[in-house]
């Protein structure tokens, strides 16, 4: 056996590569195989060996572990993972992966080291975003660091045994990424840098800074270092709990630093600086630091330290070492410190601030006075270029509400004046909330309103009522023949086009196939107590009392009848409590987005959650429908039947949800409309129009923006006028604003974790109807 | 035929209550006072709306009768009902018609909550006939300008069988009592638990962050009165960081995931 093995080997390595007893040992390693799995084992070796010879040994080294965890069949695609990360980041890398099996597979055996990412993350999403007061997102990745949009942790904390206290790690990871961002790492706040010369659109600052140091890797890492002094103070001000807890964790950290008494110059003071600091929070005052640098750190510690005082006295310290600059040697920074990316939170910040501005020039021109609009006869398609500088023009103010009391609040929280108006053409106009915020995130980024982003939302606004502006936007097509047309608000005439869209109902085919069962033994236990928590609203109000008949006499009533006759009155006839076998008259109709964006997880969840509501509904006897919509153009709006109102859930029906797929576009108007007629001819005291989609309406030909956003709000509209209960849930990364006024008028909730959606569905509908 | 009424004066308010304002809430209320209007108070559980009506009842120097509505608070539990005691039968004032009479300031908290027939009543009070018809006895009170009704109202709750009618919120003067900002709201704890600044500080920092979960999990966020009760328990001796898991995660959810999450905003605060 072993001399089968032993050939196969040489064929893949050749004797000039190997010496003897490396070859013995490969050999002994793999013996312990079962000899298909040796095949198997080998295989991957004949792939690996070409690539790098350390790689091989190390993956034979790992294998024992991966196999643990792995199937046979799954060890190709492994081996291709590990590839690809000895290819982007070298052996480290590749060995980090390996180490990481459980992360990558859906492992047989939960192996017992430490905590990996996936298991903190749902905790730890909820604490960032409490702590962050915004949709922050949080990634594995194999650095800490953050964008400042998303924080990247690693995938797995192993320090100690308990996995608790893994998670304390993962927790000051997070906090500390966090606590960078609040204190303006990356200098974002408007006039943190002020830099000499002309700032251009997209350049960034903060890199153009460091680019002017001799030796810039030195000059950043200065500066990145005296903000983690400074973010340490603040979190200690502020999560005193947090660093307390900690305190044998900076110890920890301590000890498996390099002793800095071997390092000399720069890097002595580097290294001792971050002894300093780990002791200063581990609570050991022992290191002392004198002389200049204590200054400096001293100065860092400093509440009022602004990110602009961090870059002068980061200047300062790299002057005092300059002469040493070029034998900086840089050692790994403090795990909770992390890498500095300034070029990665930049293009977050560009980001951040193009969608501002759009969104922004929408949520004003939707408010603005169609009368404001400049009577200019440019085409209206073309976007108006930016000016060149983020320069705030003449022409439009903003004024601002008398400065907030200051306080010691204010470090959590900042509260800068909010502009309140907008003035244009002298007329004043008051902004609603969710504009002053915008308004607020732009000057706090830019230093004003650029005025551009003012003129371009009353052109936008201006489009809505002259009939002058021609291409496609406005009448291009005849009103269809046929059945089940539907109108549509056009909101720039401020009126509707007649008989506009067609719709089709189709009908969905069911499918045989696992994803059912699937789903429901995945959530075998939360359906029991979805079951248990529906059966307990049905029995809820089952007696009602003071009726003109029923099952039992109603005693209250009938005392209270009594005594009228003693005092000479009439007595009420409603003297009986009656049992309501059906007291819950309520209809609700489902209607989910089958658009292609809905593709992949959302998808997936969107069906998973119809699974489980008519699991619940079942139990609760409330009567629903389910079907679902998409299309393209106006002239082909789809909905498609998945369950009536009288048809039970049966097998038949699961197959259908089953069968629901992604197609085309989201035309939400038709949709609304054909439904609100639906629901208004159901026989119900409460009639529900409950609406699953994943974002933005948007179809193929000019139903975008404003006019589909306008049209699907006037549509939940006219549904609630029909004495319809439109309820919204919209799945997206965070609220979008165009949410607050396309649904504004009615109810709904946005969930931001696809995760959450089947558990969070029935849950919405149990909150709804309770 | 005898008429019992309760005593009126149990319901004067002795001592001036605590209570910081929001925003201009009390100018806005003695204005909607003086001009007989109704006033509906909108807001999340625990935001101050009782005490405030505490607080106004004190200010106006009226009595204060508050009616805690549920599903199954009649017409009759407002207006009153004959009793029978002794082979005698008498009539019995409802908190509504007491406070009618005596010129009180009625209070119905959580109004949604009331059997729908009740808006018989509500309505015809709510507007400028202020009347309140009491059938059984064939009378008819016109409220004098000393009373005033006042209700509450939870928008958060989105159930849809709990909407309020147009035609009752439209009778009302709406005020919005929202969680106090920061500063107000330290103060606040600080005074109602007994408990120190900084204990006060960290505790509404934790408030605002569960808050920041709303929507996304969570249900509500923690209220001032969940932050007063957790500052009750720390200063009978209870660790600050049980005090907190007992008052205010385990009120505000279930969810393990979430449970977990809010003690680690706790333990890192406190
Ligand atoms: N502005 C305030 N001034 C003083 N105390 C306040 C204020 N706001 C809240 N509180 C405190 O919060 C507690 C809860 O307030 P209150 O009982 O008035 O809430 P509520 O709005 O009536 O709630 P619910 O809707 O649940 O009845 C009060 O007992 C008081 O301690
Ligand atoms: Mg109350």
């Amino acid at each position: 056996m072993e001399k089968t093995t032993a050939a196969s080997l040489r064929h893949i390595i050749p004797d000039s590569q190997l010496n003897e007893w490396e070859r013995e040992e490969l050999i002994e390693q793999l013996t312990v195989y079962d000899p298909r799995l040796r095949q198997a084992v080998l295989e991957q070796i004949a792939i690996i060996w070409p690539v790098s010879h350390s790689l091989c040994f190390a993956f034979i080294g790992q294998l024992r572990q991966g196999l643990d965890c792995l199937e046979e069949k799954q060890l190709p695609e492994w081996v291709k993972g590990i590839l690809a990360a000895y290819e982007a980041g070298g052996l480290q890398a590749a060995r980090h992966y390996m180490s990481d099996v459980e992360n990558n597979f859906l492992c047989r055996l939960r192996g017992e080291s430490g905590l990996l990412f996936a298991a903190a993350r749902g905790k730890l999403a909820h604490y960032v975003r409490g702590i962050s007061g915004r949709g922050l997102q949080i990634e594995a990745a194999p650095i800490v660091a953050t964008d400042t949009a998303t924080i990247f942790l690693p995938r797995e904390i192993s320090f100690y045994q308990d996995n608790s206290e893994n998670f304390q790690v993962y927790k000051l990871l997070a906090t500390y990424q966090w606590g960078f961002i609040s204190r303006d790492l990356y200098c974002q706040k408007h006039g943190a840098l002020s830099l000499p010369g002309k700032e251009a659109e997209g350049d960034d600052a903060l890199e153009r800074y460091f680019r002017s140091f001799g030796n810039q890797a030195l000059a950043q890492d200065m500066y990145h270092l005296l903000q983690t002094v400074r973010v340490s103070g603040f979190l200690q001000a502020e999560f005193p709990g947090l660093m307390r807890d900690l305190r044998p964790f900076f110890a920890l950290l301590r000890v498996s630093r390099p002793d800095f008494q071997t390092l000399s110059g720069v890097n002595y003071l580097f290294e001792q600086a971050r002894h300093w600091l780990l002791g200063y929070l581990g609570d050991d005052r022992t290191i002392n630091i004198d002389g200049h640098l204590a200054e400096i750190l001293a100065a860092a510690r400093r509440n009022e330290a602004s990110s602009a005082d961090l870059l002068a006295a980061a200047a300062d310290w790299y002057r005092f070492c300059s002469a040493d600059d070029q034998s900086y040697a840089p050692l790994p920074p403090l795990l909770f410190q992390g890498e500095f990316r300034p070029r990665e939170a930049h293009g977050a910040r560009l980001a951040r601030r193009a969608n501002a501005r759009q969104k922004f020039i929408e949520a004003l021109a939707a408010i603005l006075p169609p009368a404001s609009a400049p009577d200019s006869t440019e085409s209206e398609e073309e976007e108006p270029q930016p000016p060149a500088a983020n320069v705030v023009e003449k022409g439009a103010t903003i004024s601002p509400l008398p400065p907030a009391k200051a306080g010691k609040n204010e470090a959590e929280f900042p509260q800068t004046a909010e502009p309140r108006f907008i003035c244009l053409d002298d007329e004043r106009i008051a902004l609603p909330e969710e504009l002053r915020e915008l308004a607020r995130e732009i000057e706090e980024d830019l230093g004003g309103l650029p005025s551009f982003y003012i003129s371009s939302a009353s052109q936008k606004a201006g489009g809505r009522t002259s009939g002058r502006i021609k291409g496609p936007r406005q009448d291009d097509g005849q009103p269809l023949q046929g059945e089940l047309l539907y109108n549509e608000w056009d909101f720039r005439r401020q009126g509707f086009r007649q008989d506009w869209c067609r719709l089709i109902l189709k009908k969905v085919h069911p499918v045989k196939g696992t994803f059912v069962s699937s789903t429901l033994e995945k959530y075998r236990g939360q359906i029991m107590q979805l079951k248990r928590q529906f059966e307990m609203m049905r029995t809820q109000h089952l007696f009602v009392g003071r009726q003109r008949d029923g099952d039992d006499v109603d005693l209250d009533a009938l005392i209270e009848a009594h005594a009228d006759v003693r005092a000479g009155m009439v007595p009420s006839e409603r003297l009986f409590i009656r049992l309501l076998r059906d007291k819950r008259d309520i209809a609700a109709l489902f209607l989910v987005d089958m658009s292609s964006s809905t593709e992949g997880w959302v998808g997936t969840a969107l069906k998973e959650s119809l699974v489980l509501l008519s699991e619940a509904l079942d139990s609760l006897g409330d009567r629903y429908a389910i079907y679902g919509f998409s299309g393209m153009r106006r002239t082909r709006s789809e909905v498609y039947h998945v369950k009536g109102f009288d048809e039970p859930y049966s097998e038949e029906i699961r197959g259908r949800i089953a069968a629901i797929a992604p197609i085309d576009y989201t035309r939400m108007g038709p949709p609304i409309r054909h439904f609100t007629g639906v629901l208004a001819k159901v026989d119900a005291k409460v009639r529900l129009l409950i609406i699953l989609t994943d974002g933005k309406p948007e179809d193929y030909d000019d139903y975008k923006g404003e006019y589909a956003i306008e049209d699907t709000r006037h549509a939940l509209i006219e549904a609630k006028a029909a004495g319809i209960h439109p309820f919204c849930i919209t799945i997206d990364r965070e609220a979008q604003d165009y949410m607050g006024h396309m649904l504004g008028e009615i109810n709904y909730t946005f969930i931001d974790d696809v995760r959450k959606l089947p558990l969070r569905v029935p849950e919405i509908y149990r909150m709804l109807t309770s | 035929m005898v008429t019992h009424s309760q005593k009126i004066e149990e319901h004067f308010i002795a001592e001036k209550p605590f209570y910081l304002p929001q925003k201009n809430e009390l100018p806005v209320a003695l204005a909607a006072y003086a001009n007989g209007l109704p006033l509906l108070l909108k807001g999340p559980t625990g935001s101050g709306k009782s005490r405030f009506m505490q607080f106004l009842a004190w200010t106006l120097k009226r009595p204060l009768i508050t009616v805690s509505c549920h599903d199954d608070l009649s017409t009759s539990d407002l207006v009153g009902r004959y009793l029978i005691r002794g082979g005698e039968t008498f009539w019995v004032d409802g908190p509504m018609t007491l406070a009618v009479r005596h010129g009180a300031i009625c209070y119905l908290d959580e109004v949604v909550e009331a059997r729908k027939d009740t808006t018989v009543v509500i309505h015809p009070l709510a507007d400028d006939r202020r009347q309140l018809a009491i059938e059984k006895r064939g009378e008819l009170l016109t409220a004098p300008k000393e009373f005033m009704l006042a209700v509450s109202y939870n928008p958060g709750y989105q159930s849809v069988l709990k909407d309020m009618k147009q035609s009752t919120r439209q009778r009302f003067v709406a005020l919005e009592l929202n969680y106090p900002d920061p500063g107000l709201e330290e103060k606040i704890v600080c005074h109602e638990a007994g408990i120190d600044e900084q204990l006060a500080r960290s505790l509404v920092r934790i408030a605002a962050m569960t808050r920041g979960l709303k929507d996304a999990g969570l249900q509500e966020g923690a209220s001032t009165r969940l932050l007063v009760h957790a500052g009750l328990l720390v200063r009978e001796g209870i660790l600050p960081r049980d005090a907190c898991h007992v008052t205010i995660t385990q009120a505000l959810t279930d969810d393990d995931e979430l449970v977990g999450a809010i003690d680690e905003m706790i333990s890192s605060v406190l």
